[in-house]
């Protein structure tokens, strides 16, 4: 059989020149989620800002 | 030439077994989606949605899901390896113990037998079942990896092995269970901690069979197939990594305001919405690879399939992770909007990469040309249609039904009962199931297009014989 | 350094292991070993072997397809459904039926609502009761018997307290009766909250009285939520007659903010509240319709 399995070369898959690059924006990205993970990590734990969905329903009922 | 060959066989029977499982998936899910409006369809004991439902999704996932990553997976993994499997005749065993697996699960879910775990429905038996298939892929794929003759590890590679070693572990834990008789079980779980345990398994069994493997297609396919290397290798890695670490939190999104400590519920928000960044890693090197050259949108048919499919890729991990958010969550958590969702990943991005990777490879096999680019271009934009078309529909229906469930009067009392608000519901459903046989239409073209590629491969090796 | 891992595929596993177990620790594993995951409330009982037996064929039947069994801690969905859900009251559900769908209405706080009848006949055939419910019909299920030897083995897997006598009264009972008796008692370890009586209902008089539209109204209200259970015009079924002069099971009439109050609040036999769903004008014209068809039946 005639089957290209031979020309499987990784240089063939990933390119050379552009591999070590990562775009500017994905980077802003990745750190921007970081950054607003740890905001509402603060605003939602119990333990940080002491925010649970029960007190959150009694303030709403009370309103 | 060489002194080895690939095991074709075993690739082309699991695709073709995965095909046919789809089939079955699709028509219970049509059926299923006209008991909606129409539950005069509902036939029991058997034939009601409430155990057809589980049909439509283990015979999707696992039947054509899985098959087709299990066939995609081995052609993958000889040629990265450079080599045959290592061991041949188990993954043909694999094969037909596989069929029978699928046949048996079909059959176990219409009887009823359902441990009501989402996507973890097979009761023990059959668990026990997957263990099996799962070890003897493992085998196979670990052990041709550690034998191959190439040095360097490509990214489809890692992909692979992540989703060998997430898939084991979760399914095991989560299926842990008492037998009560041959047909039936009690989970060791209970309460509060069996939903804890059961999302962290559902949520990731959607990260590692309908993400991972499928990435590894894309990442290995579409350079083959389009002839333009994988733009960034850095990205490659940070997305790789920072996926695989991230997705294990992130489960408790699908339990936002019921009793589960809360810290576990902000923890997986917090690790869901991170979860864009590594899943846009791809993203973007898919495009910045074409983007090299976008002239071949036009020049090669497989590639608006892989662009189109990681679009929607990209669509559904920013869309999942907005539902994350607790304020989205109240509306539309429990609604149709769900489905709707679900169905833009598997239709979208899973049902468009694999298929392309079968266009791909089915003519390699063969050693000849796909039988015809115009059905397969036809194909294409049927399936698109029809699932944009199931999509929206289900946008719609759940954003109006979350809002009538929490509509109040002037005075302060609910606005509709829940009846009024399942009314509406109706012209929605009803086209949601125009949607799927659009979809289906366009599978069909796909069907036929393979089928028609086989008779003419076979007809070519008689010639030549 | 770092691109040898992509070169040891051993190693390559290993680290992938560690990484995948990271979030696998904290958010699943950590937490079994801790009091908040498991909670029990001081009356949650244990199911019975019936209500085991129900709840059994409720998997089967994939029911938790279509319903969810939590109330989210959200204003308009206490006042649809009931308290919100508490982690305690799970404690003996292997697996936990909360669901992910609402295609039906949540069940976490079914129990108690109706009578039983409504349910039996409901399970038989829901269009009766919605004329647009897309709800599959389970008669079907009264003419399968239960097998006591199969509860009792379920029973003793679950670690359930029972005894000979209620696993012999399994085999004169239906998989419906099981299906109903597991119905019954979902949700029912929180104690149901007292709406507060509607402010209205200290009104004695109806205040559309002489509104000659008032009844016809009423009537629209009633056919939409009412005949399902007291019959045409109002003539009794599941729940009692509405057009004699028995209320509450005591001879002699009651006033119309009496009626009110019933139908704003329920009573603990049967009759849910409507507070919720029907605002005072609504329910003040069923008071209109029902002393209407009361007149005619005179």
């Amino acid at each position: 059989m005639a089957e290209d399995f031979d020309n499987v070369n990784i240089e063939d898959l990933e390119a050379k020149d552009t591999a070590r690059k990562i775009p500017l924006g994905w980077l802003i990205l990745f750190w921007g989620l970081i950054l607003w993970g740890i905001y509402y990590l603060a605003m939602y734990s119990p333990v940080i800002s002491g925010w649970t969905q029960e007190k959150a329903y009694e303030e709403s009922v009370t309103k | 030439m060489h002194d080895y060959q690939y095991d074709h066989q075993t690739v082309k029977g699991f695709i073709v077994s995965s095909i046919f499982w789809g089939v079955v998936g699709i028509v219970v899910g049509l059926w299923i989606s006209i008991q909606m409006w129409k539950p005069e369809l509902n036939i029991p004991p058997y034939f009601t949605f409430g155990r057809m439902r589980v049909v439509h999704t283990n015979g999707l996932a696992i039947g054509l899901g899985i098959g087709a990553i299990f066939g995609i997976s081995y052609y993958i993994v000889m040629r990265l390896a450079r080599r045959p499997l290592l061991f041949p005749k188990l993954a043909r065993f694999h094969l037909y113990l596989f069929n029978a697996a699928v046949a048996l699960a079909a059959l176990s879910l219409f009887a009823g037998m359902n441990q009501t775990l989402e996507y973890a429905e097979l009761e023990w038996p059959l668990d026990i079942g997957v263990v099996i298939l799962w070890v003897m892929f493992a085998v196979n794929v670990f052990g041709t990896i550690i034998k191959r003759k190439e040095e360097q590890m490509y990214i489809s590679l890692w992909y692979i092995i992540a989703t060998v070693i997430a898939v084991a572990i979760l399914y095991i834990v989560n299926n842990l269970a008492v037998p009560a008789g041959m047909t039936k079980s009690y989970p060791v779980f209970a309460g509060v901690n069996s939903a804890n345990v059961q999302w962290w398994y559902g949520h990731n069994a959607v990260g590692f069979i309908f993400t991972t493997p499928i990435l590894a297609m894309f990442y290995y396919f579409l350079p083959k197939s389009t002839g333009l290397p994988i733009y960034s290798h850095r990205l490659s890695i940070v997305a790789f990594w920072s996926l695989v670490f991230a997705y294990l939190w992130t489960g408790a999104h699908h339990l936002v305001y019921t009793p589960l400590p809360d810290w576990i519920q902000t923890l997986a928000i917090v690790f869901t919405l991170f979860l864009i960044a590594p899943s846009w890693g791809s993203v973007v090197n898919g495009y910045y690879t074409v983007g090299s050259d976008w002239s071949k949108m036009q020049t090669n048919y497989l590639t608006k399939f892989f662009i189109m499919g990681i679009t929607f890729y990209g669509l559904q991990t920013v869309q999942g992770p907005t539902q994350a958010i607790r304020v989205v969550s109240q509306l539309i958590h429990y609604t149709d909007w769900v489905p709707g969702h679900v169905h833009m990943g598997t239709m979208g991005w899973v049902t468009m990469t694999t298929a392309a990777s079968i266009y791909h490879i089915i003519p390699k096999i063969y050693n000849t040309e796909i039988y015809s680019i115009k059905v397969a271009n036809t194909h294409f934009w049927l399936v698109l249609i029809g699932q944009l078309m199931f999509s929206i529909t289900m946008w719609i229906t759940g954003i109006q039904q979350g809002a009538l469930w929490k509509a109040t009067n002037a005075d302060g009392s609910l606005k509709y009962t829940f009846m009024e608000g399942l009314a509406k519901n109706y012209p929605f459903w009803q086209l949601r199931t125009v949607a799927g046989v659009i979809f289906t239409v366009g599978m069909l073209f796909f069907i036929y297009n393979i089928y028609m590629t086989i008779r003419k491969g076979r007809a070519l090796a008689a010639s030549q014989a | 350094m770092a691109g040898e891992l992509y070169r040891k595929p051993i190693m390559f596993a290993i680290v992938a292991t560690v990484v995948i177990l990271v979030g696998t620790i904290v958010t699943m594993f950590y937490p079994m070993f801790t009091e908040g995951m498991h909670p029990k409330l001081d009356n949650l009982k244990p199911y019975t072997a019936l209500q085991l037996a129900g709840k059994d064929i409720y998997m089967r039947e994939g029911c938790n397809n279509c319903h969810t069994q939590t109330v989210r801690p959200l204003k308009t969905e206490v006042m649809r459904y009931g308290e919100y859900s508490k982690a305690g009251e799970f404690a003996y559900d292997r697996p936990f039926l909360w669901g992910s769908k609402r295609t039906g209405p949540d069940l976490a706080r079914i129990g108690g609502k109706y009578p039983d009848a409504w349910h039996y006949q409901h399970f038989e055939n829901p269009q009766a009761f919605f004329a647009q419910s897309n709800m599959p019909k389970y008669g079907w299920l009264k003419d399968r018997k239960l097998d006591p030897a199969v509860s009792e083995s379920h029973m003793k897997v679950n670690g359930f307290p029972y005894t000979a006598e209620d696993i012999g009264g399994l085999a004169a009972k239906s998989e419906l009766d099981a299906l109903v008796a597991y119905m019954q008692v979902i949700g029912t370890a929180v104690a149901k909250k007292v709406a507060p009586a509607a402010a209205a209902a200290a009104e004695e008089r109806n205040p559309l009285e002489g509104d000659e539209r008032a009844h016809e109204r009423g009537e629209v209200v009633y056919k939409q939520y009412c005949d399902a259970c007291h019959g045409d015009d109002g003539k009794g079924g599941i729940g009692p007659s509405l057009t004699d002069t028995t209320w509450l099971n005591k001879e002699g009439d009651i006033g119309d903010g009496r009626i009110y109050e019933i139908i704003a609040n329920g009573t603990p036999n049967g009759m849910p509240p409507y507070a919720n769903q029907l605002d005072k004008d609504k329910i003040w014209s069923l008071v209109s319709y029902i002393r209407h068809e009361q007149h005619k039946n005179k």
